[in-house]
């Protein structure tokens, strides 16, 4: 059936409202009958201004403004920020703060896998794995909860420390906890490695191969699906995690079966390093004093968030306020990935793919002022404002 | 039960009319109820299905622009006026059908298509691009499942020699059960139903992940909420033919309750077992399976059917000839 209003190009477009996006963002897929042809996303709907308002706030208020980057990985934010200026400031944080905030970071990977695997089964039309899996979510989102006081934004880091205790009765609530979720993840790698209508839309949908990874810069489980050995818990080792490392999980095929199955054994890794870190660890203090006023200097700190890795830059101008801070979250990196997989591939596809990256949104939206030869524009904070005001009158 | 209901209390009240909506809000509370049960869910309070359906009515409709206007407001309307009609030709919670002669299978077969003609139609009419995509794969789905389900529900037909389902009802409780006759046709016939219904995993025409509600994408208010009755009135006649034809029929409202309830859970369970299946795999998946099933199923009947005063009594009651 040729559709009346456009003959020659079809194209159908998701979002920024669309009830596959739990986010705005906004793509358009050109398709022919049901194949996509052509695919280009536009970003930038839910860009909040942080960077700069970080610029205004000192450092110890800000670490609060970077925690609500993201509402999944609120903690990497965090502590990559927190790392940073302890960096810029020549402390370090004793080592139980570093094994409680490997602590932290694990549960919260779990947390964000056991939530992207819902997302994905919902976008494939799975929604009973979508609602098992969310549910026993609530086992680690309590958990976190009985440790942190919050779901959501746990703000177990201080600079210098955390501010964060793990108890007897804490670490027991934890262990039982993964227990409980070891038994159910295990079923669940079952369900996606061997449902068949489940792998008929996740075997082979949306390959990429390593050539194509490496080319395209991505990170995370999405790389690691396509077998790209990076992860920065391995590479260069934050934290704790020289002391309790983490082994690398890479699969091959790099399609959907293989995101799935990365992240699913990526959980087993997690389940067994917060078992670790419960059973040994370190005693001592929590904090170390930083000092108010930063030195100058500039830093790069980079962390693992579940979705793959987080660069913070860090300019310090030796007063109590950055100079300048720079988010690079992984899902920008991926985005291109996206668009490249998805020709060729069914429009039923789209959201499966779009979602095997686990995106977020609101993370990764930036303003830029395109420098171009004749209407070159710069814009103070003030100007910048102004026209949010205007544009959105 | 033998009770002949004047065709105007039919067609109003009971057992068709009025009583029928209702009921059709009942199997969707029911089958909401039991696919969130299966599903970890605490689901719908019993009153939903109509507080969506009184609450839609009371709603301004939006007319977009660029649609046929007429054709907008007539569709909702005939797909449930089919619906409706096809009710009078099914021996409905048990009660003798109101109309009857030979071949009303047939008609009744066709009237329940209307429902996705219906649909497809309703997705052309607007520009909507979700719309027609959801129209194209509804019309798409319709020319898969269609034919299987019609072969799968003329195998009692044959087996019976009528095509009259009142006769069919009747004479499917004598024998053995069918569905242990023929399985395969039970389950295409299911099957068949659940792609009717727009159910998942067939639920690709209205994939909301991908492009929102499809063919209803552009309704609102009235007009949505009479294709959601239409779909609830469908969903009661679909279980009462596969019931009646492969579950031994119906001789009271008793029976009817039991049989189409364990239909419903069986269908339930099959909504919240499966992930969505891409158009293209649904279309696969009639023609290179469930057609040849059928076919094959057919061929034993009939040649059963051939040899059965030859052979042996027992074929004979086997396959109900």
């Amino acid at each position: 059936m040729e559709p009346k209003t456009a003959p020659e190009k079809f194209i159908v477009p998701i979002g920024p409202q669309h009830p596959a996006l739990k986010e705005p963002g906004h793509f358009e897929f050109t398709v022919e009958g049901e194949v996509v042809t052509n695919a280009t996303a536009r970003l930038g709907f839910v860009h909040r201004g942080m960077e700069k308002g970080a610029e205004n706030r000192t450092w110890v208020q800000d670490l609060y403004l970077m925690e609500r980057v993201c509402g999944i990985c609120s903690h990497v934010h965090a502590l990559a920020f927190s790392l940073g200026v302890e960096k810029l400031a020549g402390v370090q944080a004793p080592p139980r703060a570093q094994a409680i905030r490997e602590l932290v970071s694990e549960l919260e990977r779990i947390h964000s896998h056991l939530l992207w695997l819902g997302v994905a089964a919902h976008e494939g039309g799975f929604d009973t794995l979508f609602m098992f899996s969310w549910r026993d979510r609530e086992t680690v989102m309590d958990l976190l909860e009985t440790i942190s006081g919050n779901r959501v934004n746990y703000s177990a880091n201080v600079l210098g420390g955390v501010k964060i205790d793990i108890n007897e009765k804490q670490a027991d609530a934890i262990r039982k906890g993964m227990d409980f979720l070891e038994e159910r993840t295990q079923h669940y790698l079952k369900v996606v490695t061997e449902d068949e209508t489940f792998l008929g839309r996740t075997r082979n949908i949306g390959v990429m191969t390593y050539e194509q990874a490496d080319f395209l810069g991505a990170i995370g489980p999405t790389g690691r699906a396509s077998g790209v050995k990076r992860d920065v818990r391995v590479d260069s080792p934050y934290t704790a995690y020289s002391d309790f490392p983490v082994n690398l999980v890479t699969h091959t095929h790099g399609d959907l079966e293989a995101r799935f199955i990365v992240r699913i054994k990526e959980l087993y890794e997690s389940y067994r390093l917060v078992r670790e870190l419960v059973d040994k660890m370190p005693a001592g203090e929590l904090t170390v004093k930083v000092p108010r006023r930063i030195p100058e200097g500039e830093v790069i700190s980079r962390v693992e968030a579940p979705r793959g890795e987080l660069l913070y830059f860090l300019k310090s101008n030796g007063s109590d306020k950055p100079e300048r801070v720079k988010v690079r979250t992984p899902s920008l990196c991926n985005w291109s990935s996206v668009l490249v997989t998805a020709v060729g591939h069914n429009l039923a596809d789209m959201p499966m793919i779009l979602a095997g990256i686990d995106p977020c949104f609101s993370c990764n939206d930036r303003v830029v002022t395109v420098n171009r030869k004749t209407d070159s524009t710069q814009m103070d904070w003030e100007d910048l404002r102004q026209y949010g005001i205007e544009y959105y009158k | 039960m033998n009770i002949n209901f004047p065709p105007i209390v039919a067609l109003l009240f009971f057992p068709g009319g009025a009583f029928l909506l209702f009921s059709g809000l009942v199997f969707e509370y029911i089958d909401r109820k039991l696919v969130a049960r299966f599903q970890n869910r605490i689901g719908p309070r019993w009153f939903q299905p109509l507080a969506d359906v009184v609450k839609l009515l009371a709603k301004e409709e939006i007319i977009p622009t660029g649609v046929m206007k007429g054709l907008f407001v007539a569709l909702p309307v005939v797909a449930l006026t089919a619906a409706l009609t096809s009710a009078l030709y099914v021996p409905l919670f048990g009660f003798k059908p109101v109309f009857s002669f030979q071949g009303d299978l047939i008609v009744t077969l066709y009237l329940l298509s209307m429902m996705t003609l219906c649909i497809g139609l309703a997705g052309a009419n607007t520009e909507d691009r979700f719309s027609l995509i959801g129209a194209t794969r509804a019309l798409t789905q319709l020319f898969s499942y269609e034919a299987p389900f019609l072969l799968a529900l003329l195998g009692p037909a044959i087996a019976l020699r009528t095509w009259n389902i009142s006769e069919i009802n009747a004479g499917a409780g004598s024998g053995l059960w069918f569905i242990i006759a023929q399985p395969i046709g039970f389950v295409v016939a299911l099957v068949g139903l659940m792609g009717k219904l727009e159910l998942p995993p067939f639920d690709a025409p209205e994939a909301e992940t991908e492009i929102v509600a499809g063919a209803f994408t552009e309704y609102s208010g009235r007009g949505f909420a009479i294709f959601k009755i239409g779909r609830d009135v469908e969903l009661v006649i679909g279980l009462t033919l596969v019931a009646s034809f492969y579950m031994g029929g119906f001789a009271t409202p008793l029976d009817f309750l039991w049989k189409t309830l364990l239909l419903l859970l069986v269908t339930a369970a099959l909504q919240s077992l499966f992930a969505r299946l891409r158009i293209d795999q649904t279309v696969g998946m009639w023609w290179r399976v469930g057609v040849l099933m059928v076919l094959l199923q057919l061929v034993v009947i009939i040649v059963g059917q051939q040899l059965a005063p030859v052979i042996q009594p027992a074929l004979q009651s086997l396959f109900g000839g």
